[in-house]
């Protein structure tokens, strides 16, 4: 193990870093006498090139290591993550571009570049120092982006909830972590596995399980650790929202899974209803029910699409939450599948509220009337993002679904355990159509008032919006483009 | 008598709690900033009494680190006071009702 061995492997995450400074350099030293819109757009187009070096590195390159005791491992699954992550950072970026939020820009293209390097650490690593320490680069990026509209006094009040919640799950998250580390003598998950296999469940191990899931919890925002949630993505700059609720998201649920996974395997116990064993699945099984069942029944109840999009994001966490719980092959690859395909849903769903936002000021129900008839792209793109939040065949929230419920009803097939977690899913999902269809009779029925803007969106957001409309059809249509490949780097990830 | 594992332990799960308790019971935002460091350095305690039981240095050198990511954390959550301060002359969580379910 050599330090130029080191680099290549950590390539991609080197390469954004740079962009990160080259998007500072440009925008303080060169761009600063230039108007906004066009520094945005080459602080815009140097994230981009970089985030797509990095993608052009991973494919051509392939590797398959495990360094420094699990710090860094790269392998097929960790590949596809990151590419992931990347493909969203590009389409925040891009969703971004246009919006007049700030005059920072530099500032707020470095980072968002930050807090991915922060997620592309986080999902590539299986050592409790460097999941906190990637874990806490992405928070403190996201806090500050959650913080970027100066202008807005619900900005800064929004970062400080987020602030607030976040800096208290770290630090649960953290005092669990210590105790695992004490009972364990080990950092690695793998190796921690194997120290508590053989353990009896004692009232330490059960402290460090709930401190651990507690400070996750917060993070993917379930139910209870959700209260951030609402005010976080209403109060942010747009561009920042989608951003918490797509990258960000999609990170925290495979490092989640993975700790669970793999750090606690031996100590799983079990959900099956009438059979419940005391174990981390029971936990993980507990805020799931709270969260599907609280966030469609709040989600009802709300009149600001931008706050409708996170009490769905709660109950979105709930459904992904099996996924977690379900503990085998298929589950994660069904996890994974479903975070990605949200993840891109909602970022295009962000996009939409955004021109919204800039033509009526803010994202109430009634900005939405006649979205129709003013931009017929935008309101069509809409309509696909909530049907696939819905989970509406042939869109990929559907599958992704489907994946998940099957997968969980499948782990405990002899008694059809999970059953009780998946009818409740299923309910709760019919309940999420109403309010999902709320918005769009706005934007398909509803007159807009008379003294709505006439301004048209621009070609370039429809494009962007468009195009994640399409990936959410196409993963929709042809699943296994994704799910062939996840079940594939799953085994080569030795996983399970 | 010497101090064993267990006393560590406890004295850093006591200021685990009185840390969490701030953090739910004030309302000055500094102070509360002050408890969640509290929790943080419970953590740290715990750190390092596990890794001197365990007789491995990994815990030891977590500390390290964590002393350093809560100074940014904090830097950070000064930050975001400053910008709240600057428009609503105001550093407790009381005020923060511009957003309510």
């Amino acid at each position: 193990m050599n330090y130029f061995e080191l680099l290549t492997l950590a390539m991609p995450e080197t390469i954004l870093v740079i962009a990160a400074l080259a998007v500072l350099a440009a925008d303080l030293l060169v761009m600063r006498e230039e108007p906004v819109r066009h520094r945005f757009v080459v602080a815009a187009a140097i994230s981009c090139v970089g985030c797509c070096a990095g993608l052009f590195w991973m494919f051509n390159i392939e590797q398959h290591a495990s360094v420094l005791n699990g710090m860094l491992v790269v392998d097929p699954l960790t590949r596809l993550m990151k590419a992931a992550l990347l493909a969203l950072t590009v389409f925040t970026v891009l969703v971004s571009v246009e919006r007049d939020f700030t005059a920072h820009v530099g500032e707020y293209c470095a980072l968002i570049l930050l807090a991915t390097i922060g997620m592309m650490f986080l999902v590539s690593s299986e050592e409790l120092l460097m999941i906190f320490l990637s874990l806490e680069l992405t928070s403190l990026s996201l806090y500050i982006l959650a913080a970027f509209n100066k202008r807005e006094l619900k900005s800064a009040e929004a970062a400080l909830k987020y602030f607030l919640f976040g800096g208290t799950a770290a630090a649960f998250a953290l005092y669990g972590l210590s105790l695992i580390y004490g009972l364990s003598g080990a950092t690695n998950l793998r190796e921690i596995a194997k120290a508590l296999s053989g353990q009896a469940l004692d009232p330490l191990l059960i402290c460090a399980i709930v401190m651990t899931v507690i400070g996750f919890g917060f993070k993917v925002a379930a139910v209870p650790f959700h209260l951030w949630a609402p005010d976080a993505y209403q109060g942010a700059p747009t561009p920042s929202a989608a951003f918490i609720a797509s990258g960000s998201k999609v990170a925290s649920f495979f490092i989640f899974a993975k700790v669970m996974m793999l750090g606690f395997a031996g100590v799983e116990g079990s959900a099956v209803w009438r059979g419940m064993i005391s174990g981390w699945v029971p936990a993980i099984a507990l805020l799931a029910a709270l969260s599907m069942i609280f966030g469609n029944l709040a989600a009802i109840a709300q009149k600001n699409v931008k706050r409708l999009l996170a009490y769905s994001a709660i109950a979105h966490a709930g459904y992904a939450l099996l996924g977690v719980l379900t503990d085998n092959a298929q589950g994660v690859a069904s996890l994974v599948y479903y975070v990605i395909t949200y993840a891109l849903t909602v970022l295009g769903a962000f996009g939409v509220v955004a021109v919204v936002e800039e033509f009526s000021g803010d994202s109430q129900f009634g900005n939405f009337a006649g979205l129709a008839r003013r931009a017929p792209c935008l309101a069509f793109c809409m309509m696909i993002f909530m049907l696939s939040l819905a989970g509406i065949p042939p869109l990929a929230g559907f599958f992704g679904k489907f994946y998940l419920f099957a997968a969980a009803v499948g782990s405990e097939s002899t008694n059809l355990g999970l059953l009780w977690l998946v009818i409740l899913a299923v309910a709760m999902s019919a309940v999420s159509l109403y309010y999902y269809l709320q918005v769009l009779k706005q934007i398909y029925v509803a007159e807009a008032p008379a003294s709505a803007s006439t301004a048209r969106p621009s070609l370039f957001t429809q494009g962007v919006v468009a195009v994640l409309a399409a990936a959410v059809v196409v993963l929709g249509c042809a699943p296994n483009l994704l799910l062939g490949r996840l079940l594939e780097a799953i085994k080569v990830a030795g996983l399970y | 008598m010497t101090a064993g594992l267990e006393h560590y332990l406890v004295v850093s799960a006591i200021l685990f709690c009185l840390g969490l308790l701030g953090v739910i019971l004030r309302r000055n935002l500094l102070i509360i900033y002050m408890s969640l460091e509290l929790m943080l350095n419970a953590a740290n305690l715990a750190f390092v009494a596990l890794s001197r039981f365990n007789n491995n240095l990994d815990g030891q050198i977590m500390v390290f680190f964590i002393i350093t990511v809560a100074a940014a954390e904090v830097a950070v959550g000064l930050a975001l006071i400053v910008a709240l301060y600057r428009k609503r002359q105001t550093a407790h969580v009381e005020d923060l009702t511009l957003m309510k379910l």
